[in-house]
């Protein structure tokens, strides 16, 4: 079994090594596949583990590096995929009985940039079922465990991708993000996950939950990590009718220009009702220290704030909209959450959907009039840290309040990034939100952040 | 939401719902439509439902 320090490495350092011939892609691979096999008994964050292609994929890197290929920075990095992105040839399930023995023609488009980008494919990583449902004891997928305190969720529906990197089973992986569904589990786990502008990722072969609220994009253990993997899959893709046609800037090269001189605002409505006061008190050491680099930081008002939970409204419509037919047909194959949830989604009235899109807008407007004063917003990423198993099986455990969804009504870039822990050793998390398609901005003050801690260099006991 | 008038979109929908979750799906709802309910769309009649993302960047404005 290879180090510790091998699994936690960075892309920057690991793809160094990789580069300059200090480490064969296919010895790195084999290392990650021993400890897939050792950790994820008891983690369950993959649904399908593909040896054989991860293989093939390093034979592949080995060779493009053995001719002096080194032009990208993913050439031989292991990665994992959520398993509602569409893999050619192999079992995609969306977490879901539903899809249980899907096996999809093509590739999602990300996955087909990130294979061009040279990455190896470990396999295919538990999602919450078709990113919303939870999987209790006796679905047909176990749900994913935090690495953090095994009793505890590692968040969703990007579950197995956070579990995977906080316990050094990848060294990034692909998220989708509806509601929060990488900036949570990022939270939960202790790690880096990007919800990009809405359309700067496509969406083409990713299962959808709700059309005009999902959004694609990187997990990995370092802000920095995130950048990479953003730049082989930004871009406009005729297959995604929400895609944009926004140049793609470089998103690594602007990460050390630090931030001085930037403006932080914090909306203290909503974002910190009902916070746990451990959560609180790391988001506010996190604004010392941006003020210790260089940054203001004040408080803004974001008037209609409060009517954010409209947001649900939408997400519950869509998703009803999109299942209704198999919801209808095969009731059982559905969890029975899920089920409900989905349900409870075409209750809602028509115009009562267009209401929803109409908060959107005004949400939209005052978010914009905010971002015109500064260039990011900073709240917690989750105001509370992750729960057990025990409290979200609950029968009358509700869908919980986040601070993420807001930037998926408004489509704005938003990051997870470590923050601290509460005492009882669970990863708090700071989220910045930019301007739309300013993830540079956006990255660039989650790395200086970073860069000036250490809280991402600390990894759960396995 | 009540219960009452749960149910009653759930025989409108042509949907159903175990009698013991219909609580916590009122609940889901209730929170879900609190704003939308609480939304006066007098007030702004110009406000159109937001469905496109483009964007002016160097002034942070989003299109609608």
């Amino acid at each position: 079994m290879a180090s510790e320090e091998l699994f936690y490495a960075t892309i920057r350092d690991i793809g160094a090594r990789l580069r300059r011939r200090a480490l064969s892609p296919v010895e790195l691979t084999r290392a990650h596949l021993e400890r897939i096999e050792q950790l994820d008994p008891k983690l369950h964050a993959f649904v399908t583990v593909t040896a054989d292609r991860a293989l093939a994929d390093a034979k592949a890197a080995e060779a493009a590096l053995g001719r002096g290929d080194i032009s990208s920075p993913l050439l031989g990095i292991p990665i994992g995929y959520k398993d509602i992105y569409a893999t050619r040839g192999i079992l995609t399930t969306g977490g879901s009985a539903l899809l249980a023995d899907w096996v999809p023609d093509e590739d999602s488009t990300c996955g087909t940039r990130l294979q061009r980008a040279g990455t190896v494919m470990l396999g295919k990583l538990i999602t919450h079922e078709f990113a919303f449902g939870i999987q209790f004891p006796g679905h047909r997928f176990p749900a994913a465990r935090n690495p953090w305190d095994l009793e505890r969720m590692p968040g969703g529906s990007s579950s197995g991708s956070g579990a995977a990197l906080a316990s050094g089973m990848v060294f990034g992986a692909l998220g989708s993000d509806t509601g929060g569904s990488i900036r949570g589990p990022a939270s939960f786990c202790g790690i880096a996950g990007l919800k990009p502008t809405y359309g700067r990722c496509s969406r083409a072969g990713v299962l959808t939950l709700s059309w005009t609220l999902d959004h694609t994009g990187p997990m990995a253990r370092t802000v920095e990590d995130c950048a990479y993997l953003l730049q082989a899959l930004a871009g406009y893709d005729a297959a995604d009718p929400a895609s944009s046609r926004e140049p793609v800037p470089d998103y690594v090269a602007p990460l050390g220009r630090g931030v001085r001189g930037l403006r932080v605002g914090v909306p203290r409505e909503y974002f910190f009702e009902g916070i746990d006061p451990e959560v609180e008190k790391g988001f506010e050491q996190a604004l010392a220290t941006l003020r210790q680099l260089g940054a203001t930081v004040e408080d803004v008002q974001i008037p209609s704030i409060q009517s954010a939970g409209a947001f649900m409204a939408i997400m519950l419509a869509e998703a009803f909209a999109y299942h209704e037919r198999d919801l209808r047909e095969h009731p059982e194959l559905f969890g029975e959450l899920l089920r409900e949830r989905l349900l409870a989604g075409g209750l809602i009235m028509g115009s009562e959907y267009v209401q929803a899109q109409r908060i959107r807008a005004r949400l939209q407007a005052e978010m914009s009039a905010v971002l015109r004063r500064v260039d990011v917003l900073a709240t917690p990423t989750s105001p509370k840290p992750a729960p057990t198993f025990a409290m979200v099986y609950d029968p009358d455990y509700g869908f919980p309040r986040g601070n993420t969804g807001p930037f998926n009504m408004t489509g704005l870039p938003a990051l997870a990034v470590p923050c601290g822990f509460t005492a009882s050793g669970l990863p708090i998390s700071l989220q910045i939100t930019g301007r739309p398609f300013d993830e540079t901005t956006v990255l660039r003050v989650g790395h200086t952040y970073e860069q000036a801690t250490d809280w991402h260099k600390r990894h759960p006991q396995m | 939401m009540t219960l009452e008038e749960l149910r009653d979109r759930m025989k409108a929908a042509r949907v159903e719902i175990a009698e013991n979750r219909l609580e916590v799906v009122r609940r889901l709802l209730t929170d879900a439509l609190r704003p939308i309910h609480a939304m006066d769309s007098r007030a702004n009649r110009t406000l159109e439902p937001a469905v496109t993302f483009e964007t002016v960047r160097s002034r942070g404005d989003r299109g609608q």
